[in-house]
C-alpha cells in the first residue's frame, strides 16, 4: 500500500491540484460573459450566481471539468459506437490513420536507418536532408498534400496515413541509426574473427542491441503519428475523426465538443504510448534484456 | 520523355559521384559538398519530374518557378517571417523554454514533485498539443501573442522532461564528491548539476525548435492578421498561387534550419567535453 | 501520362457504354463542410433523384483548407462548387473553370457588427478593426472596401483587417466590431451566443450594391468539349435543381436529410432547419440558369476593386448556357 502511495500519491496530488487550478480559470475566463449577459439585462450577479454560472454555460470560454466528463460520458457511453455521434467511432477513424501511417513510418524509418549505417554515401548525404524534412511545417501544407495525392488517385485513409508516415520516420531513423551503432568495436571486431558474415551480425548483434534504442523511438513516433492524423483530418473537410471533431467543435464554437475531442486524443495518445511500453518490457524481458 | 531519361541520368551520375566521394578523404568540403549534391538532385528530379509529366503548376509548381517567386516576393516573405517567426516563435520559445527550464530546477529539489510532476509531463508531451491551438486563439486574441502561447505550451513540457531528466544525470559519487567539498546547493547545481545536465538540456532545446514553428505557423490558420507565414500559406493556397505556397515553405524550410543548426553549434561550444560531441 | 489516362477514361467510357444503362459517376466538391447551404445536392441523393437520371453522384465535404479549384485541377471532381469571385480569379490563374449552373441568385454575405463598438453606417468603419474569411472569399470584401475608399492595410483611417477563423468568436470576444456572416449561418451563431438583434448593426453585400454571386456549379471547360460528359451534366443539374426546388418547399424534411449525411455528428437541428429556410430565400430567385445581369454586376464589382483588383480583364467564356438551357427545357 504504501509503495502504491510512493508512486501514484505525488501523480494523484498534482492532478488534484491541476483540476482545482481548471477550476479557478473556468470561473475566472467565464465570468467576463455571464457579466456581459446579465448587464445586458440589467441584473447584478452575486458570486455564488456568478459561479453557477460560469459552471453551466452552453458555451464556455473554458468549459469546466464536469462538463467534459459529461459530454464524453454521453458520446462514448450512451450513444451506440457506430453512430456518428459516438467519440468511439470518431477515435477509430483517427486511430485507423495513426497506426497505418505509423506502420508505414516505422518499416521506412528502419529502412533508412539500415542503409544509413551500412552506406557511407546515404550517411553523408541522406542523413542532414532528414533532419531538414523536420523544418518543413508538413501540418500546414497537410490540405495542399492532401489535395496532391487526391489528383494522383489516392484519397480516403492513406493521405492521412502519408502525413503520420512523415511525422514517425524521423524519430526512429535518429534512434534506429543510435541503435545499429551502439555495439562497441570490441563486440563488432568479435563477430569478424568468427567470420560471420555481414546479414549475421546485423541479426544476431546489431539488430538485437539496437532493440532499446528503437522501442524509445517508437514511443515518440506512434505520438507524433497520432498528431498528424488529427492534423490531416482538420481541413479535410471535417469528414470523420478527432479532427473533424475539434475543427466542427471550433466552427460552432462548441467548447465542450473541442475540450472532449482533445482529451479523447490525450488518452488515445497515452493508451499508444503505454502500449508500445508493454510490447518493449515483454521483448525485451524475453531477449534477456531486462530482468 | 527527355525531362525524365535526363533527370535519371543525372541522378546516376550525382550518385556515382557521391558514393566516390565518401570513399575518399574526409575533409571539410567533402562533408558538406555530399549532401549538397544530394539536395541538388532532389531539386534536379523535382523539376524534371514536373516537367516531363506536364504537372499543372496548381498542383505542384517547379522549383525554378518557386525561386522566381521568392527573389520577387522578399519584402512579403520578410514581413511575414517577422510576424510568425520573431513575433510567435521566438518569444513563444525563449518564453517557454525558460519557464520549463525555472520550473525543472525547483522541482528537482523535491522528490515528491519530481514524482508527480515526471509522469504527468511525460503523458502531456506526448499529447496532441496543437489541438489546443483555436482554444488559445480565442483567449489571447489574433495577434502573435495567441501563437506565442501555442508555442509556449507545445515547447514547455519536452523542455521540462528534458530537463529534469538532465539534472538526474549527475551520479553519486560525483554528488558525494560535491559533499565532501562541503558545497551548498547552489554551487552543486552550477558546478555539477546544470554541466552534467547540457546534453539533455540541448536535446529538449533542439527538439522545441521544430515544435516552435510549426506551432506558431498552425496556430494562424485559426484566426491571424493579414500576415504571417501561415496566413499566407493558407490565402495563397486559396488563390492558387502555389509558387507563394512553396516559397513560404523555403523560408520555413530555411528558418528552422538554421534556427535547429545555431542550437547544434551552441551544444557543441558548451558541451564540448561529452563522449556524442568527441571524434 | 495523361494521354495514358484519357485513354484509359475512354475506354472505361466505352465500357460503361457497353455494359448498358450502367450509371454515370459524378464527383461534386461542396465549398464547405456540409451543412444546409448545399441542401439541394442531398436531397437530390437521398430522394433518388440522381438516381432516377442514371447518375451516382459522390459528394465530397469541403472544408476551411479545400480549394475546390484545386480540387477540380487535380481531377478530384467533376464538378465544384464555388463563388464566383473565387472562380473567375482562378480563371485568371489559368484554370477554366465554367460556370455552368447558378442555383443561388442572391448574396447571403453580410458584415454584421456590434452597436456597443460605435457603427452605425459604413462612415463608422475608418480605424475598426473587421473580421474577413480569406481563402477566397475575401474578394467581395476587398472590392466593397475599395468602393467605399477605405485602405485595408490597416494605416491610419483605413480598417484593421484580421483573418476571421470559422466562427463568431472575434465579435463576441469583442476583438472586432464587425465580423464577416452569412445570414444563414453565423448570423444565428452570433444571435445563438447570447446577443440580440438590437445589439447589432447588419450590412448586406446585396443592399450595399456588391454583392457577388455565391455557391455556382463549376466544370472544367477541356471536360465540356466531350458529349458524353456534356450529357452527364445535363442531367446532374436537372437533379439538382429539382433538389433545390424540393427543398425550398419542404425546408424541415430537408434539414433532416442534411443532418442524416453530416458524418461529423457535429450539427444540430436547430440550427440546420434555420440555416435551410435561410437558404430558401436566396435560391428561391433561381431556376438554375445564371442571370447574365448578375454576372455582369459580379465582374463590374470585381474588376472595380481599386488598386489591387481580384480580375483585371472582363473574363471571356466563363459561362455557359448550353448545360442549364438543356436541363430546363
Amino acid at each position: 500500500m504504501t509503495k502504491l502511495w510512493h508512486t501514484a500519491g505525488p501523480v494523484l496530488s498534482i492532478l488534484l491540484v491541476l483540476a482545482l487550478l481548471w477550476y479557478g480559470a473556468a470561473i475566472a475566463l467565464n465570468a467576463a460573459w455571464a457579466k456581459d449577459k446579465a448587464s445586458r439585462i440589467d441584473k447584478t450577479l452575486s458570486f455564488s450566481e456568478l459561479v453557477a454560472d460560469t459552471m453551466s454555460q452552453e458555451k464556455p470560454l473554458l468549459p469546466a471539468p464536469h462538463q467534459v466528463v459529461k459530454e464524453i460520458y454521453e458520446t462514448t457511453v450512451l450513444k451506440k459506437i457506430t453512430s456518428k455521434r459516438s467519440l468511439v467511432w470518431h477515435s477509430w477513424i483517427t486511430l485507423s490513420a495513426t497506426l497505418l501511417g505509423f506502420a508505414f513510418g516505422t518499416v521506412l524509418g528502419v529502412l533508412l536507418a539500415v542503409g544509413i549505417v551500412y552506406s557511407r554515401a546515404m550517411d553523408m548525404s541522406v542523413m542532414p536532408w532528414v533532419i531538414t524534412s523536420q523544418t518543413i511545417p508538413i501540418l500546414a501544407v497537410a490540405p495542399m498534400i492532401i489535395v496532391v495525392l487526391n489528383a494522383v488517385g489516392v484519397s480516403g485513409l492513406l493521405p492521412k496515413a502519408f502525413i503520420s508516415m512523415y511525422l514517425s520516420f524521423f524519430p526512429v531513423v535518429v534512434g534506429m541509426v543510435k541503435g545499429l551503432r551502439a555495439p562497441d568495436q570490441m563486440q563488432l571486431d568479435q563477430m569478424r574473427t568468427w567470420s560471420a558474415p555481414k546479414a549475421t551480425s546485423f541479426w544476431k548483434l546489431r539488430l538485437p542491441s539496437s532493440m532499446p534504442y528503437l522501442f524509445a523511438s517508437l514511443k515518440i513516433g506512434i505520438a507524433a503519428s497520432l498528431v498528424g492524423a488529427i492534423v490531416g483530418e482538420l481541413p479535410t473537410g471535417a469528414v470523420a475523426g478527432l479532427g473533424a471533431r475539434l475543427l466542427a467543435g471550433s466552427y460552432y464554437g462548441q467548447t465542450i465538443q473541442i475540450w472532449s475531442a482533445l482529451i479523447c486524443a490525450a488518452v488515445l495518445a497515452a493508451s499508444l504510448v503505454a502500449l508500445i511500453g508493454m510490447i518493449e518490457r515483454i521483448t525485451l524481458r524475453r531477449m534477456g534484456m531486462v530482468q | 520523355m527527355s525531362w525524365i531519361v535526363t533527370a535519371v541520368v543525372f541522378w546516376l551520375a550525382m550518385w556515382t559521384l557521391n558514393v566516390r566521394l565518401a570513399k575518399g578523404e574526409q575533409t571539410r568540403f567533402v562533408k558538406i559538398l555530399v549532401p549538397t549534391l544530394f539536395g541538388v538532385t532532389l531539386l534536379v528530379l523535382w523539376e524534371s519530374f514536373v516537367r516531363g509529366f506536364s504537372i499543372s503548376p496548381i498542383l505542384l509548381p517547379p522549383p525554378s518557378a518557386i525561386a522566381a517567386r521568392f527573389v520577387s516576393s522578399l519584402p512579403t516573405l520578410w514581413e511575414d517571417f517577422v510576424q510568425t517567426f520573431i513575433k510567435g516563435a521566438l518569444s513563444g520559445y525563449v518564453i517557454g523554454c525558460s519557464a520549463a527550464f525555472l520550473t525543472a530546477i525547483a522541482v528537482d529539489r523535491s522528490d515528491f514533485l519530481k514524482r508527480g510532476l515526471l509522469p504527468i509531463g511525460n503523458f502531456v508531451a506526448a499529447l496532441p498539443i496543437i489541438g489546443m491551438a483555436p482554444i488559445l486563439v480565442m483567449w489571447f486574441g489574433f495577434d502573435w501573442q495567441s501563437k506565442s502561447a501555442v508555442v509556449v505550451i507545445m515547447v514547455f513540457f519536452p523542455m521540462l522532461v528534458n530537463t529534469v531528466a538532465g539534472l538526474s544525470a549527475k551520479d553519486a559519487i560525483q554528488t558525494d564528491l560535491m559533499n565532501t567539498y562541503g558545497a551548498s546547493y547552489w554551487q552543486s547545481l552550477f558546478k555539477l548539476g546544470l554541466p552534467a545536465a547540457m546534453p539533455f538540456i540541448f536535446n529538449g532545446l533542439k527538439i522545441c525548435t521544430t515544435l516552435a514553428l510549426i506551432g506558431a505557423i498552425v496556430a494562424e490558420f485559426f484566426g491571424s492578421p493579414i500576415r504571417g507565414m501561415g496566413f499566407r500559406i493558407s490565402t495563397e493556397v486559396g488563390r492558387l498561387a502555389l509558387d507563394m505556397v512553396w516559397a513560404e515553405i523555403t523560408v520555413a524550410a530555411l528558418a528552422g534550419s538554421a534556427f535547429y543548426g545555431t542550437m547544434a553549434l551552441i551544444e557543441k561550444a558548451v558541451t564540448f567535453w561529452h563522449p556524442s560531441q568527441r571524434n | 501520362m495523361k494521354n495514358m489516362i484519357k485513354g484509359a477514361l475512354t475506354g472505361a467510357l466505352m465500357f460503361g457504354a457497353a455494359a448498358a444503362q450502367a450509371d454515370d459517376d459524378v464527383t461534386l466538391q461542396l465549398k464547405w463542410v456540409t451543412q444546409a447551404q448545399f441542401a439541394g445536392y442531398y436531397v437530390a441523393l437521398d430522394k433518388g433523384f440522381y438516381e432516377e437520371e442514371g447518375l451516382n453522384v459522390t459528394i465530397k465535404p469541403g472544408g476551411p483548407d479545400i480549394a475546390p479549384a484545386q480540387v477540380i485541377a487535380g481531377g478530384g471532381a467533376d464538378v465544384v462548387l464555388d463563388w464566383m469571385p473565387s472562380a473567375l480569379a482562378s480563371r485568371e490563374k489559368g484554370l477554366d473553370l465554367v460556370n455552368i449552373a447558378q442555383p443561388y441568385k442572391s448574396s447571403g454575405m453580410m458584415l454584421t457588427c456590434r452597436k456597443d463598438a460605435g457603427i452605425e453606417t459604413p462612415a463608422d468603419f475608418p480605424d475598426k478593426t473587421l473580421g474577413v474569411w480569406f481563402f477566397g472569399n475575401e474578394y467581395p470584401f476587398l472590392s466593397w472596401m475599395s468602393k467605399l475608399g477605405l485602405k485595408t492595410d490597416g494605416s491610419e483611417g483605413g480598417v484593421t483587417v484580421l483573418k476571421q477563423g470559422f466562427n463568431v468568436d472575434p465579435l463576441l470576444q469583442k476583438q472586432a466590431a464587425c465580423v464577416s456572416t452569412m445570414t444563414y449561418n453565423e448570423y444565428w451563431q452570433v444571435i445563438d451566443a447570447g446577443l440580440t438583434p438590437e445589439d447589432l448593426v447588419v450590412f448586406k453585400y446585396e443592399d450595399e450594391g456588391v454583392s457577388t454571386l455565391e455557391d455556382g456549379m463549376y466544370v472544367l471547360g477541356s471536360n465540356l468539349e466531350d458529349p458524353a460528359f456534356r450529357d452527364k451534366m445535363v442531367r446532374f443539374v436537372r437533379a439538382s435543381m429539382k433538389g433545390w426546388k424540393y427543398a425550398e418547399q419542404n425546408t424541415d424534411e430537408a434539414a433532416d436529410i442534411v443532418l442524416e449525411n453530416d458524418a461529423s455528428g457535429a450539427q444540430t437541428e436547430k440550427h440546420q432547419r434555420r440555416m435551410m429556410s435561410e437558404v430558401a430565400k436566396l435560391t428561391a430567385g433561381s431556376n438554375g440558369a445564371l442571370d447574365i445581369a448578375d454576372y455582369e454586376r459580379t465582374v463590374q464589382s470585381l474588376l472595380q476593386a481599386g488598386s489591387d483588383p481580384v480580375i483585371t480583364k472582363v473574363p471571356e467564356g466563363a459561362w455557359t448556357h448550353e448545360i442549364s438551357d438543356a436541363a430546363l427545357n
